[in-house]
């Protein structure tokens, strides 16, 4: 298979792996916690490799995706106080993680190559490199395999607590009343999106990470009211921002994960200017024709 | 219902998986044909090389037999470095993947170890070196980190350049003259780098050789020519230096009436700036006294894109500050 293909398909599996949990994240307001664990996951790197003095054991994956889930834990837990905003719990948590990792590194292995890049590389123009041999078999791309199982399991979370997450997300107070924990569920969700973040992370790079979680989501946020049509709204966004980013990269010559990003961006900007329900325009001409109604009534009024 | 909406997501994905999928098989297959072309043009080999300074010594080494792309530009940070698709592209089609080894590229790790396995051949400066010789930052027996800024001794420099001739000579064996004499040649130009450099050195009175730089690049500088060589940070410019570093290193500075320091153009003036100002408020001047080249060389516009080039600047940045 050729290498352009293959980085699109691991870009395009990556994508549609973030969008999931995404579409939870930017309907609870707290999309920045993918930012967050993207940098909170050096600590956990930092601690495995405290324990273990290598820095190619799996243990520092494992790790990251612990303290990952740490992160979301404590950030979740502030949030629930009720005691300060969503961002305000993120902005404690995440210098503070991230901070503590920082610290560690300059006092106690300044001359080791340890940093987030040294451990989960993350490179997408990379990812057809890192093969997964299995029997002496080429399986493809490693980073395919791993985030479809990701992908699996995020699909199913999604598909079996369908009901559960909308109650949770959409009225946590009425879930409540009805004798239904939304506790479980949350948590739940919050690991899977640890570990989708590690894991794409390891695939493709920070920033994309960040950008694949957030953008269709929120540009299939501005598009529907209905929940499902919205997943499937994120997933094809995911798909159509990848493949064009990839494409565009290739036919540019520059960085892959920056041209998949700028396009991801971009197709959420001219959603949010072009939405026919809840766009930029559209407001401004509801907010126009709201002043020309008030308008006639205010002359009518005079008239009469 | 929910069964319905399920499956028909999942088609619809599956579709459009399968229409980006036919779409990208094309334009591949034209670039694919292209470059079988410009290979049977050229016939050379095709030689993918990632520091600047290893790119260098394949162009010099290699001659007219191989065609080297060079991953990382001038003044790039090894640790910052971006591939683009040509990378990628040359990467795949890559006959020779020359690096510098020693954890110096360490996004490049797994995929040369990759490549290598899918039998493409591999030189790197680390085979080179004898671990004796290399230097050991943490002087720790456990620790298998070694300082991987070799390049600024002449002597290893010397000892890659015959290793790269005796692995191109592997790779190509009917064209092993080319190479040693190509190599020989070169080995005559290190040993006049040499010369200057001792030359110039002469030029600094022996109590003032010391050599205070952003990072921890020129250890094997040190070692080699007998000076005292103290880095900002350590061996990874990612880390932050502490205030810790930079107050001992100010009263160091202080104490043994060091007045020069020295910026690298891949790394973050900040930390020399600080240094200075830190050395100011014990009443000691210190001025910056130049950019050195560490883990890049520069670009052809200042005449520093070879690494015999990018020494002599150096050797005169160096000796200019510490004389003045």
């Amino acid at each position: 298979m050729s290498m352009i293909t293959q980085i699109t398909m691991v870009a395009v599996v990556v994508a549609v792996t973030c969008a999931l949990p995404g579409v939870f994240l930017v309907l609870r307001g707290t999309t920045m916690v993918s930012d967050a664990i993207t940098h909170t996951v050096l600590l956990g790197i930092v601690l495995a490799f405290f324990i273990t003095q290598d820095l190619r054991s799996p243990w520092l994956m494992i790790g990251a995706t612990l303290v990952g889930v740490g992160t979301v834990w404590a950030i979740e837990a502030l949030q629930q106080t009720k005691l300060l905003s969503n961002d305000a719990a993120i902005g404690i948590i995440f210098p503070l993680f991230f901070s503590i990792a920082i610290i560690l590194i300059t006092r106690y292995a300044g001359n080791v190559h340890l940093d987030v890049d040294a451990v989960l590389m993350g490179e997408v123009a990379f990812a057809p490199f890192r093969r997964f041999v299995f029997m002496g078999m080429d399986l493809g791309p490693r980073a395919l395999w791993t985030m479809l199982v990701i992908l699996i399991l995020n699909s199913l979370f999604i598909f079996l607590f369908y009901k559960e997450l909308k109650l949770t997300t959409f009225d946590a107070a009425f879930a409540a009343a009805v004798g239904f924990s939304p506790v479980l569920v949350h948590y739940g969700l919050m690991t899977l999106v640890s570990l989708t973040a590690v894991g794409a992370y390891d695939s493709v790079g920070s920033i994309l990470v960040v950008g694949f979680m957030v953008g269709p989501p929120l540009a299939a946020y501005l598009l529907t009211d209905r929940l499902y049509i919205m997943i499937a709204l994120s997933i094809v966004l995911a798909i159509v921002n990848s493949v064009v980013g990839v494409q565009l990269a290739f036919a540019l010559d520059t960085t892959i994960a920056g041209m998949i990003a700028t396009v991801t961006g971009f197709t959420t900007l001219l959603i949010f200017v072009l939405s026919p329900k809840k766009g930029l325009i559209k407001a401004s001409l509801n907010r126009r024709r709201e002043l020309k109604k008030i308008d006639r009534q205010i002359k009518q009024a005079q008239k009469s | 219902m929910r069964k319905i909406r399920a499956s028909l997501l999942f088609g619809s994905v599956m579709l459009l998986a399968a229409c980006g999928n036919g779409e990208t098989e094309e334009a591949v297959d034209e670039q694919a044909v292209e470059s079988t072309e410009e290979v049977a043009e050229a016939a050379e080999l095709n030689v993918v090389a990632t520091t600047t300074m290893m790119a260098d010594l394949m162009e010099v080494i290699g001659g007219e037999r191989v065609e080297v792309t060079g991953l990382m530009g001038p003044g790039i940070d090894p640790h910052d470095y971006q591939p683009s698709t040509s990378d990628v592209n040359a990467m795949t089609e890559a006959d020779i993947v020359a690096y510098n080894g020693l954890m110096l590229e360490e996004r490049f790790v797994e995929v040369f170890d990759q490549l290598e396995q899918q039998g493409v051949f591999t030189i790197t400066a680390e085979d080179a070196m004898d671990t004796s010789v290399l230097l050991d930052p943490e002087e720790d027996e456990e620790d298998l980190e070694y300082d991987p800024h070799i390049w600024f001794s002449v002597a290893h420099w010397e000892t890659v350049t015959e290793h790269v001739a005796d692995r191109l000579s592997e790779k190509e064996p009917e064209s092993e003259d080319y190479f040693r004499e190509n190599a020989e040649n070169y080995l005559d130009e290190l040993a006049e780098l040499r010369e200057y450099i001792e030359e110039r050195i002469e030029e600094v009175p022996e109590q003032s050789r010391y050599l205070v730089t952003a990072h921890d690049a020129f250890q094997y500088f040190g070692e080699e020519f007998n000076f005292e060589v103290l880095g900002l940070q350590g061996l990874n410019p990612q880390t932050e230096a502490g205030t810790a570093d930079i107050s001992s290193l100010a009263d160091f500075l202080a104490d043994n009436e060091i007045n020069a320091v020295f910026v690298e153009t891949s790394v973050s003036p900040r930390g020399i700036e600080a240094l200075i100002e830190a050395a100011a408020s014990r009443g000691h001047e210190v001025e910056n006294a130049g950019e050195l080249y560490s883990d890049a060389l520069g670009s052809p516009d200042d005449g520093t894109d070879t690494y015999i080039e990018m020494f002599r600047a150096n050797i005169d940045t160096i000796v200019d500050g510490l004389t003045n």
